[in-house]
């Protein structure tokens, strides 16, 4: 039996919602030892955030935060009292990895930045996530995922010309902020391999949605001065390149490849439009989208979704349909590659999850454990682990640190 | 050595398009000796040529991908035997392989795992094709990212609330897919240190991105709920929108999220009538009344700077920033080290450090920092370099083999 990839590793995952949850929970499915630190008495917020089963609210019972926990151990701290602060300097002394996303001001106040848990343990790597990073000048203001996709050039780009800008949805840019800070900080834990030194890594929300996901939308105004803007349905790039109605839903409706815009146009029956000059060149014809959609938009209005993809697949054309949640849940295609989870939880009970976003021959990916109660580990993490006794837990407990 | 976090790791990128050549960029970033393998046929492809920084002739547009700096370039014909035998060599003498074909193509070149990993035991090889490598219905469609995230669902979030209708965007697929592909490859280096094994890592990238929507899955499987549309919201967050403001298509986002932070807010902006309604003082009662306090929010905005907005709301610890677009973001007002960095410079430094910043890897490290150490390679730049340094090729041999379109 192969173990797990990042079995033995040891990471502190302390920090509020999806961004660092999302990052611990990758590590976690890998194999890694995460403990899950919360304040005591309140937990992370993706707790209250739900969806519930039957709508049910309760803390032990969020879709969200049972989603983004599992694998982990669960303690209650809070690292901010003069107790806590003990306790916790001793797990960054177990840890290799601490994940964290306060804001970079009261990490400084606190004594817990960097600076101060560097001499604690000279080969932490600490992960940082932020809204606006630790070196612009908006490193201390406040964001959620919304603020940081608004400053990136991404919500310029997504929306009606006339209507607001719109947000990639479900605080895409703290997935991001999750992944990524996983990513760097691995990046740090294989240097410390050659240096035999941990360091400090940070990623800003607003730098990985703006230069990673926004993909060539700065180099084109720079290079070329063609600024990306809010086209609606479509992306101003090529022809075509849009979501469009049909009978009973949308379609994504996209190509590069003239042989497939041909096929469509076959498809159709060749109707005289396909001679319309202004399709000569399908990098320039989407200055003339509307006139050229008024085409074949009707046709497409009048035919479902599974007609469509079967006249589509049967050609080999790139165009999809745009599946709903729950067509994606319930597709063959996932069923068969096993990729949705049954976890089973004491108080929510068992519900099917996404699953692995990767799969290793020889390391596999795996549920182990459930998303923790809140503070379910603390005999464990904190007795037998840090040494304290069953009386300190008490006090500790009592006093509110834990 | 050891300055970059990847030095002493070497990979073969036969990445297309965006998600491939975006992976083997990040691992070039941090010190990896990444040899990008083409042949002239296969070029860096269209897909990205509003990516190239020089917008001028074919070569331009290769030299200067922005996903292909601080690669070495080799050209390398894989469907003849000679072409093949030499990537399996030069496979044996490397840590990584990463492409992003359609599952087949790798195995009908002779180069899939099996016969990479007789060649080096210790190769990981990452594939990331859309919808995986095991058999299943969608496997053989032809997609690009905006036609993968329909299939995978995320399409369907993506729209106004209120009329339902979808909107277009490049969508997130190819880069997240590369990130959660880089994490992998980390985690099997992690595994070969102690194992000495190397593995095959099969992605399916509408898989990797349908992590980003758990929220969603998780009611529908709970209970049974379908989301459509979000518009620009999100539960238990009210206000949470963006918001007209004073001047020509200006816009700034604001989100509170609790009931201290909505306290907050009515503070900042001056404690008005409609703001002290008691329907609007706990997160239930916004939520209900989510319409009438855009607009009431809205008609506060609309008379004001985004800047204002924006310096006036974090000052009481409110989220807030302005909507910005790439002139937006390149003159930035408050960011020094921005406009130092973005030169529209002719020489190749000024080039390089603007692609680095507009389609780098973002993080940070303090004793390990990424850089940039050379632009994308010209095709088949380095075929001395890999060839005759790494494999031992005399010129004559790598002249002959030129001869023979092997190397091309």
């Amino acid at each position: 039996m192969a173990d797990a990839a990042l079995a033995g590793l040891r990471v502190v995952e302390w920090g509020d919602f999806i961004a660092p949850s999302y990052c611990g929970k990758l590590l976690a499915d890998l194999g890694a030892e995460v403990v899950k630190v919360e304040l005591p008495g309140r937990g992370d917020r993706a707790r209250r955030q739900g969806p519930f089963p039957n709508d049910d609210p309760h803390p032990e019972k969020s879709g969200l935060f049972l989603y983004l926990n599992s694998n982990k151990l669960g303690v209650t701290l809070d690292p901010a009292t003069p107790s806590g602060r003990t306790l916790f300097l001793d797990l960054v002394r177990w840890a290799d990895v601490l994940v964290e996303n306060h804001l970079p001001s009261w990490l400084e106040e606190q004594q817990l930045d960097y600076a101060a848990l560097e001499p604690v343990n000279p080969r932490l790597v600490m992960a940082s996530i932020t809204p606006f990073g630790y070196d612009t000048p908006y490193r201390d203001f406040r964001g959620y995922a919304l603020n940081a996709t608004a400053g990136s050039g991404i919500a310029w780009r997504i929306g009606d010309p006339d209507r607001a800008p719109v947000w990639l949805p479900l605080c895409a840019a703290d997935y991001q902020g999750g992944v990524h800070a996983a990513c760097a900080a691995m990046a740090a834990v294989a240097a410390r391999r050659l240096t035999g030194e941990g360091q400090h890594t940070w990623v800003a929300e607003v730098e990985l949605m703006g230069s990673v996901l926004g993909g060539s939308q700065l180099a084109r105004y720079l290079y070329q001065g063609h600024e990306v803007t809010r086209a609606g349905n479509r992306m101003r790039q090529f022809y075509p390149w849009q979501v469009m109605p049909c009978a009973d839903g949308y379609f994504e409706i996209i190509t590069m490849v003239d042989s497939q815009w041909a096929s469509f146009i076959d498809l159709m029956g060749n109707p005289d439009w396909k001679d319309d000059e202004r399709l000569a060149n399908r990098w320039l014809a989407w200055q003339w989208a509307d006139d050229i959609d008024a085409y074949w938009a009707p046709w497409l209005k009048e035919r479902t979704k599974a007609e469509l993809w079967q006249a589509f697949r049967e050609r080999h054309i790139s165009f999809q349909p745009v599946h709903t949640t729950a067509e994606v849940v319930e597709s063959d295609q996932l069923r068969e590659r096993g990729y949705f989870v049954e976890i089973g939880h004491p108080d929510a009970g068992t519900f099917r999850y996404p699953g692995a976003p990767y799969r290793f021959s020889e390391t596999p990916w795996a549920i182990r454990r459930p998303a923790p109660r809140l503070g379910e580990h603390n005999a464990l993490v904190f007795g037998e682990w840090l040494g304290r006794s069953a009386g300190d837990l008490v006090a500790l407990a009592r006093a509110g640190v834990i | 050595m050891g300055k970059y976090a990847l030095s002493g790791i070497r990979a073969l990128d036969l990445g297309q398009v965006w998600a491939g050549p975006l992976l083997g960029s990040m691992l070039a970033d941090h010190g990896a000796e990444v040899i990008k393998v083409l042949t002239a046929s296969r070029t860096w492809g269209a897909m990205m040529k509003g990516a190239s920084p020089l917008n001028g002739g074919e070569d331009e547009v290769r030299s200067f991908q922005t996903y292909d700096r601080n690669k070495y370039g080799l050209s390398l014909n894989l469907r003849t035997e000679a072409g093949r035998d030499l990537f399996l060599r030069l496979a044996a003498k490397s840590d990584i392989v990463l492409e992003n074909f359609h599952p087949d193509v790798m195995p009908r070149l002779g180069l899939g795992y099996d016969a990479l990993s007789r060649a080096n035991p210790r190769i990981i090889m990452a594939s990331l094709s859309a919808s995986g490598a095991t058999p299943g219905p969608w496997r053989d469609l032809v997609t690009y990212g905006p036609s993968l995230a329909a299939l995978y669902g995320l399409k369907s979030l993506l729209g106004y609330h209120d009329s339902g209708r979808l909107l277009e965007d490049t969508a997130d697929l190819d880069p997240t897919a590369a990130a959660h592909a880089f994490l992998a490859l980390l985690a099997a280096l992690e595994y070969r240190e102690r194992s000495g094994r190397g593995q095959f890592i099969d992605m399916g990238q509408g898989e990797a991105a349908l992590c980003r929507i758990g929220e969603a899955i998780m009611d529908y499987t709970m209970n049974g709920r379908v989301w459509g549309p979000q518009g620009n919201r999100y539960a238990g967050f009210a206000p949470h929108g963006v918001y007209r403001a004073a001047g020509d298509d200006r816009w700034v986002s604001i989100a509170v999220g609790s009931d201290d932070e909505w306290r907050a807010f009515v503070e900042a902006i001056g404690a008005p009538q409609w703001a002290r309604d008691p329907r609007f003082a706990d997160g239930y009662g916004r939520a209900t009344h989510q319409d009438e306090l855009d607009a009431r929010v809205e008609s506060w905005t609309r008379e004001r700077d985004p800047w204002e907005i924006t310096r006036l709301l974090q000052a009481r610890g409110v989220a807030a920033f302005p909507v910005l677009g790439s002139p937006g973001i390149l003159v930035d007002p408050n960011d020094e080290a921005l406009r130092q960095n973005v030169r529209i410079d002719p020489s190749l430094e000024g080039r390089i450090q603007a692609s680095q910043m507009l389609s780098g890897v973002p993080w940070k490290h303090s004793k390990t920092p990424a850089a940039l150490f050379r632009p994308a390679p010209a095709l088949g730049q380095h075929n001395d370099y890999v060839l005759g340094d790494i494999l031992g090729l005399s010129a004559a041999e790598i002249a002959r083999l030129a001869d023979e379109g092997v190397v091309a």
